[in-house]
């Protein structure tokens, strides 16, 4: 087994492919069944400790034996691995869909590699994901990224400068930018945050509309704050920005996003200490200090909102109180006495079944568009968040 | 207005019983018949031409299964011109038989009076059982081309063939004959009717003709069908067996099966005979016993020693509802006619290029106190072509005729839905028809088929009647699946054989490549690849030949089994088959239980049958 540090650099990764595919050949050449273990990427496998702040991987691994039936998968690995060694090589980065179309064109094009053939996009990211499971590594660190999605970013104060694949340094004043919204690449590690002006805080609003909408109203104006929409569930980019913010800023990071299950475990947790699915690349990606702002359950009372019950026969709904009730008794996260208030949330969404809205605060006053605004820095101020 | 309207109305109510009113006037059969064809199978124009069809085809083998002819019948259907009638064409329909022929003096009779039958009620497995189909046939071509139904028929004794036009006299339910000739014909014996209709002509689909001859040519293994169709060649569909079903004779009937009217016109069939001796006689299931259950249940001796004829309403009644809480025996189930298992088999071959089929005959039982018999035969067809999310082609057969229309409502379909194919390996929609390139027929025989309507295009779905089909579709089902699980795993061993040889070349090279290994090692990681995987394939491969095995003997006993059903010296070592019978194969539990239930009946029924045999050659010798 390749074994390394999960935050060990890129630079080692063609060392270590190369050795794992040495000692393939070696075990093939003594017709032996090599074996290979990856980390396993699944919540019974995630650990959870507030002092580290995000989920980490646990001892188990998963095997995967040469037979009949993995000779696929492993054929596929080494010819995916192939690509992205060369593209470690010469610098070049791809989307994952792009993989999926360069690999499409070389199995085309060579009759012999036919039978590796991509069905659609999700068996090549599948592959690409299978690599980074054996080499511990991200995804980003062999040059693969997803499309950017969501983390449109809006300040009066923030001035990002960013180093260019060629050494060029721009710099962008998001002031100079109207109510346009910057969105952070794929590689939060080569932009440097500064502030013109001392940061409050940052708040991360689930719905890129909403986020919007309170930018259009003055929000930014009004405080000195950095304000983000995620787009839903975070992607990479978001999770990555968010961190870079956390590290280089130390402002006090707000989450404010609807009150169902969903966005708790899904949106909430993963922006904070990852997903089960990315151990291996949490670290790196998610922003233990980020508070949960709301909407709480005692907001509901306390500024009169719009909730309403849950519907029993909707799939996804139902699904997703499953899953808290399964998060209480198994996720680590929830289950840490410092995310007391967290699954004591989850708790009160399976007991009562009902959920609120974020939107819900704008009909609060609704000859008053800025009440959302006032409501958010009234509980900034009183501290009335998780 | 609206007092007006009102005002209106009441004067046309007043003025209704101030006028004489309408004598109430009888109409003739024929007229009914005539003015409801729709009833009978004429409701529409393409369902005019099946009908018409099917009604000649349906007489010409009732003719020949009587008169112990192996039959032989030749069906042309043609366009000839523009029908009368909006959108139609004229069509004519010809069937021709080897049948006994018919007297000249029976002709109009047949072809152009309505009940005038000779099955009617008798308790009979045969396809014609009131007369009434051949009538509305010649009806149908009277009213849309003016012409009746040209007739040629020879008898044995006859030198010359009789020819003429059948008309029906609607007004008086009467044949009529015209251009009445003799002329030459070289067939021996033989009927020959031709019908010019309007109508349309649906080949193709479940309502369309050749789907009707295919189907006739399954449930009757004994017919050579030669037809020409509309923009088709000429087809032939040879016979597979020569042995004519044997149509039983008719039971008398059970008095549990009958209604208070039909048990006192019953008794009049017996003119003067005492009440115990019509009772004994004219119903099955009726003895002594029963005699003196009925005194010990309240009738008086002496109502039993009465002439029949000198019986009041009120004796039958007494009688009939004493007689239903008698507990009696169930009818006998030897009227019923069955294909068997053997004939379908054979049969089910002609329908095109089959991959494997299993065949079901249920024994003859009593459902809704009538006897019958379910057989079902079900067949994967090589030709894939059908897309593979298309519902099964789906046969229906009551007493050996196609039924085509209507089939959301049949009994047969309701039960094919009840049962999970998934199970068997067959695709299938929740309570949906399976899907696939299958073909499964449904033949249910019995002399008393309850049909939802006249034009009998659909068996009422009584539970009992579902229940028995199920239970035979079942059974087909689990023989099926024994094909359909061994062709998957036989499939699933290939794909990995094929896995070596594909990605095992690919792997090395790529692992050559990133690690920059010289030819030598590659040619070493080559052969230890082979090796390593040449294990798996080893064991892979002996797991595939096993499969082959089974299949093979799979099939050899099934080969076997028909042999021993038709008496034929068993092919193979008698040992062998004894393997066969008794072999289980290495499945899960389940699904090895079932099998051993299978088999186990399959030895059960073969064995029973052997007996029957030897029983039936044992009274010949006495």
């Amino acid at each position: 087994m390749v074994s390394r540090g999960p935050s060990s650099g890129a630079g080692d990764i063609p060392q270590l492919s190369r050795e794992l595919c040495e000692r393939l050949l070696q075990d093939l050449e003594r017709a032996r069944r090599p074996i290979l273990y990856a980390t396993k990427c699944s919540l019974d496998n995630a650990r959870y400790s507030p002092k580290v702040g995000y989920l980490t991987p646990g001892p188990k691994k998963v095997a995967t034996e040469l037979n009949v039936s993995s000779v696929k998968k492993m054929s596929r690995a080494i010819f995916m691995l192939e690509i992205l060694l060369r593209n470690l090589e010469t610098g070049q980065v791809n989307t994952k869909r792009e993989l999926y179309y360069i690999s499409k064109g070389y199995i085309k094009h060579e009759s012999s590699l036919k039978p590796l053939d991509f069905g659609d996009q999700d068996e090549s990211d599948s592959t690409i994901d299978f690599i980074c499971e054996l080499l511990e590594c991200y995804r980003e660190e062999v040059n693969c990224y997803a499309n950017d999605r969501g983390g449109q970013t809006y300040s009066q104060h923030l001035v990002v400068e960013e180093t260019m694949p060629d050494g060029e340094k721009a710099v962008i004043d998001l002031s100079k930018l109207g109510t346009s919204a910057f969105q952070p690449k794929n590689r939060p590690q080569s932009l440097k945050l500064s502030v013109k002006k001392k940061i409050d805080f940052c708040l991360i609003v689930e719905s890129e509309g909403t986020a919007n909408t309170l930018v259009a109203n003055g929000f930014t104006k009004r405080h000195n704050c950095i304000l983000i929409g995620a787009q839903g569930v975070p992607s990479n980019a978001v999770r990555g920005w968010c961190k870079l913010i956390q590290d280089q800023l130390a402002a006090p990071l707000y989450f404010f996003g609807d009150l169902d299950a969903y966005t708790l475990q899904n949106i909430y947790r993963t922006l904070k200490a990852g997903s089960a699915a990315s151990l291996i690349r949490n670290s790196d990606y998610s922003a233990p200090d980020v508070r949960f702002l709301g909407v709480l359950p005692e907001d509901i009372k306390k500024y009169d909102l719009l909730d309403y019950p849950v519907k029993e026969k909707d799939a996804q709904e139902v699904r997703a109180l499953k899953k808290a009730a399964d998060a209480l008794k198994n996720d680590p996260f929830f289950q840490d006495k410092r995310n007391k208030g967290l699954a004591q949330i989850l708790r009160w969404l399976l007991e009562h079944k009902r959920r609120c809205e974020q939107q819900a605060f704008f009909t609060v006053d609704p000859r008053d568009p800025t009440m959302p605004e006032k409501i958010i820095v009234d509980k900034i101020k009183r501290g009335i968040y998780v | 207005m609206a007092t007006e309207q009102v005002t209106s109305s009441s004067s046309k109510n007043s003025s209704g019983p101030s006028r004489p009113a309408k004598g109430i006037t009888t109409s003739s059969t024929a007229e009914y018949f005539a003015k409801n064809l729709q009833q009978v199978g004429f409701s529409s124009q393409t369902k005019a031409v099946l009908t018409t069809l099917k009604e000649a085809v349906d007489n010409a083998l009732d003719a020949c299964e009587e008169h112990g002819i192996v039959p032989e019948v030749f069906v042309t259907v043609e366009k000839v011109g523009p029908g009368s009638l909006k959108n139609s064409d004229q069509i004519r329909i010809r069937v021709e038989d080897n049948g006994p022929g018919i007297e000249p003096d029976d002709v109009p009779k047949v072809f152009g009076e309505y009940l005038a039958s000779s099955k009617f009620g008798r308790g009979r497995c045969s396809r014609g059982q009131q007369g009434i189909g051949i009538s509305a046939a010649t009806t149908w071509a009277q009213l849309t081309s003016a012409t009746g139904a040209k007739i040629q028929t020879k008898t044995a004794r006859m030198r010359k063939a009789f020819s003429a036009t059948v008309e029906v006299d609607i007004k008086h339910n009467r044949g009529v004959l015209k251009d009445k000739t003799s002329i030459d014909w070289e067939r021996e014996h033989g009927t020959s009717v031709e019908f010019l209709i309007d109508g349309r002509v649906q080949l193709n689909g479940e309502a369309g003709l050749i789907s009707y001859l295919n189907g006739t040519a399954l449930v009757n293994p004994h017919l050579k069908l030669h037809y020409k169709l509309p923009e088709l060649e000429t087809q032939t569909v040879d016979r597979v067996t020569q042995s004519i079903p044997e149509v039983p004779e008719a039971t008398e009937p059970h008095p549990h099966t009958m209604k208070l009217g039909e048990f006192i016109a019953h008794s009049h069939l017996f003119g003067r005979v005492k009440v115990k001796e019509w009772l004994k006689r004219g119903f099955s299931r009726v003895n002594e016993a029963t005699l003196k259950d009925l005194t010990s249940s309240g009738i008086k001796s002496a109502m039993l020693e009465k002439s029949v004829d000198a019986a009041s309403e009120s004796d039958f009644k007494d009688l009939f509802m004493s007689m239903q809480n008698i507990t009696l025996m169930a009818p006998s189930t030897k009227s019923v006619l069955s294909i068997g298992e053997d004939s379908l088999s054979k049969s089910i071959k002609r329908l095109g290029a089959v991959d494997f089929f299993a065949v079901v005959s249920r024994k003859p039982t009593i459902c809704d106190f009538k006897p019958v018999q379910v057989e079902v035969a079900i067949a994967r067809l090589e030709d894939r072509a059908i897309e593979a999310d298309a519902p099964i082609q789906v046969l229906r057969f009551a007493n050996r005729v196609p039924l085509q229309f209507d089939k959301s409502a049949c009994a047969i379909v309701q039960a094919i839905t009840s049962v999970n194919w998934r199970a068997y390996g067959i695709a299938q929609p929740r309570e949906s028809l399976p899907q696939g390139p299958y073909i499964l027929a449904v033949s249910i025989v019995s002399p008393f088929i309850k049909f939802k309507n006249a034009s009998k295009e659909t068996i009422d779905a009584s539970d009992e009647l579902v229940e028995e089909i199920r239970r035979a579709l079942i059974q087909a089902g689990q023989k099926l699946s024994k094909h359909i699980r061994k062709e998957v795993k036989a499939n699933e061993l290939e794909e990995k054989l094929r896995h070596i040889e594909q990605f095992g070349p690919v792997l090395v090279e790529g692992l050559c490549r990133l690690t920059k290994a010289s030819p030598e090692r590659k040619k070493r990681a080559e052969e230890g690849l082979r090796k390593l995987l040449g294990r798996d394939a080893q064991a892979t491969e002996e797991e595939l030949l096993k499969a082959h095995d089974h299949l093979e003997a799979q099939m050899a006993r099934e080969a076997a089994l028909v042999a021993l059903e038709d008496g034929v010296p068993v092919p193979v070592d008698a040992d062998e088959v004894e393997a066969f019978l008794e072999e289980e194969y290495e499945e899960s539990p389940p699904k090895k239980a079932s099998q051993k239930q299978a088999s186990q009946k399959k030895t059960s029924a073969a064995s029973s049958k052997v007996s029957q045999k030897k029983k039936v050659s044992a009274k010949k010798k006495k």
